[in-house]
């Protein structure tokens, strides 16, 4: 973790939680807690929001009834931590959770059309600290596929963990998730 | 997480009141709300509170009781953005004044300043000249010096887009006149631990 001078207050995500709930922040307010900051999140283009809508058919399918696909909802990440991806998956019968924010995810995913650094070195290293098994940024700039997997620690990485595998695929290659792996999703689907 | 990266959440004094009120804070912190910025403040070493001391002494002294308020670490309600607890205050009137909100109209601000040097001259410095504060020191502890700025202007370059345009910088064997107790004389040697 990098100290900018000054340095501000972190939050923990317990403190975030109880902010959300005494009404704190405006309603049209999007904010993730990242290690202990509270971020803002970008405005979303076009592309953008055209790829979350094509991973979360596609997932769907993918995972079948067995597994909660989620659209930017938050997770409990860690102590610090509580980000919204544009896709998470997590084990359970979406009519039947009670687990409102989930902390053991099978899937992140990340449609990235600028923020590319904030997603692949900061969220990439603290969702491999969280031992997310298996993490994907959609490259709108690149137009590919980026995957990510086997979370290890790293000291320089932003907050010591990384990927030691990471596969770029593209636009003809196919994706198979590690808790799916039976389905086969072409890489086109998901590139708006 | 370097700002180019990301954007972080800033606060408004109101909202940083609200926080305040409602108990968000763990008992003991010392924060404060810079340019929306919610700034940790470092621990002080005993040069710092007795360069604290012998300002508020000094000053006291040549403001006297009855028109004039000198606080300690108290919070200043500056701008929109912003509430600081500078390390000494010089305000003007009555402390019930005060009551339904912080002063924010400072007639001398004083950091003392070791390893915030930085911090005190280019950001806190910038926002007081924002605010119009119009006397800022900084007893630099480092360089045993009194930095005195006056005359805040707008200047593009600077953090929050103002600077003071008279600066001066005055060692042990020197003396200080605020502008707002003219006839006052301190030695700067006083004020140094």
């Amino acid at each position: 973790m990098q100290t900018t001078y000054p340095r501000t207050r972190r939050w923990t995500r317990a403190e975030y939680d109880r902010l959300i709930d005494k009404g704190v922040f405006r309603p049209d307010e999007r904010l993730e807690l990242l290690a202990g900051h509270l971020v803002v999140r970008e405005p979303q283009g076009g592309p953008h929001i055209l790829a979350i809508e094509r991973l979360n058919e596609v997932l769907r399918v993918a995972f079948g009834p067995e597994w909660r696909v989620r659209i930017q909802l938050p997770i409990a990440l860690d102590d610090e931590s509580e980000p919204e991806p544009d896709v998470s998956v997590a084990a359970g019968r979406p009519l039947e959770t009670t687990e409102a924010k989930p902390s053991r995810l099978a899937l992140v995913v990340e449609v990235a059309e600028s923020g590319l650094a904030l997603d692949r070195e900061y969220k990439g290293s603290l969702y491999a600290r969280a031992r997310v098994p298996d993490y994907w940024i959609v490259n709108l700039v690149d137009r590919v596929l980026e995957v990510y997997r086997d979370p290890m620690p790293d000291a320089s990485a932003s907050y010591g963990c990384s990927y030691r595998s990471v596969q770029s695929l593209s636009a003809g290659e196919h994706v198979s998730p590690l808790a799916a792996p039976t389905a086969r999703i072409p890489v086109s689907d998901l590139l708006p | 997480m370097s700002e180019s990266v990301v954007r972080t959440r800033r606060w408004s004094r109101v909202e940083y009141e609200r926080l305040i009120e409602e108990g968000v804070f763990q008992a003991g912190e010392r924060l404060e709300l810079l340019a929306g910025q919610l700034v940790v403040r470092e621990p002080q070493a005993t040069p710092h509170a007795t360069g604290i001391r012998l300002v508020t002494r000094a000053l006291r002294e040549v403001f006297g009781q009855d028109r004039w308020i000198v606080d300690m670490q108290l919070p200043v309600a500056l701008d929109e953005e912003s509430e600081p607890e500078p390390d000494v205050t010089v305000t003007a009137d009555d402390p019930r004044d005060f009551l339904p909100s912080h002063p924010a109209r400072p007639a001398l601000v004083v950091e003392v300043a070791e390893a915030s040097l930085a911090l005190d001259r280019e950001e806190k410095g910038s926002l007081y000249a924002r605010a119009r504060v119009p006397e800022y020191w900084i007893l630099n502890l480092r360089d045993r010096v009194l930095e005195v700025y006056r005359e805040p202007h707008p200047d593009p370059s600077s953090p929050h887009g103002w600077a003071y345009r008279s600066r001066q910088s005055l060692a042990a064997g020197e003396h200080v006149t605020p502008s707002a107790a003219p006839s006052a004389r301190i030695a700067a040697a006083n004020l140094l631990p």
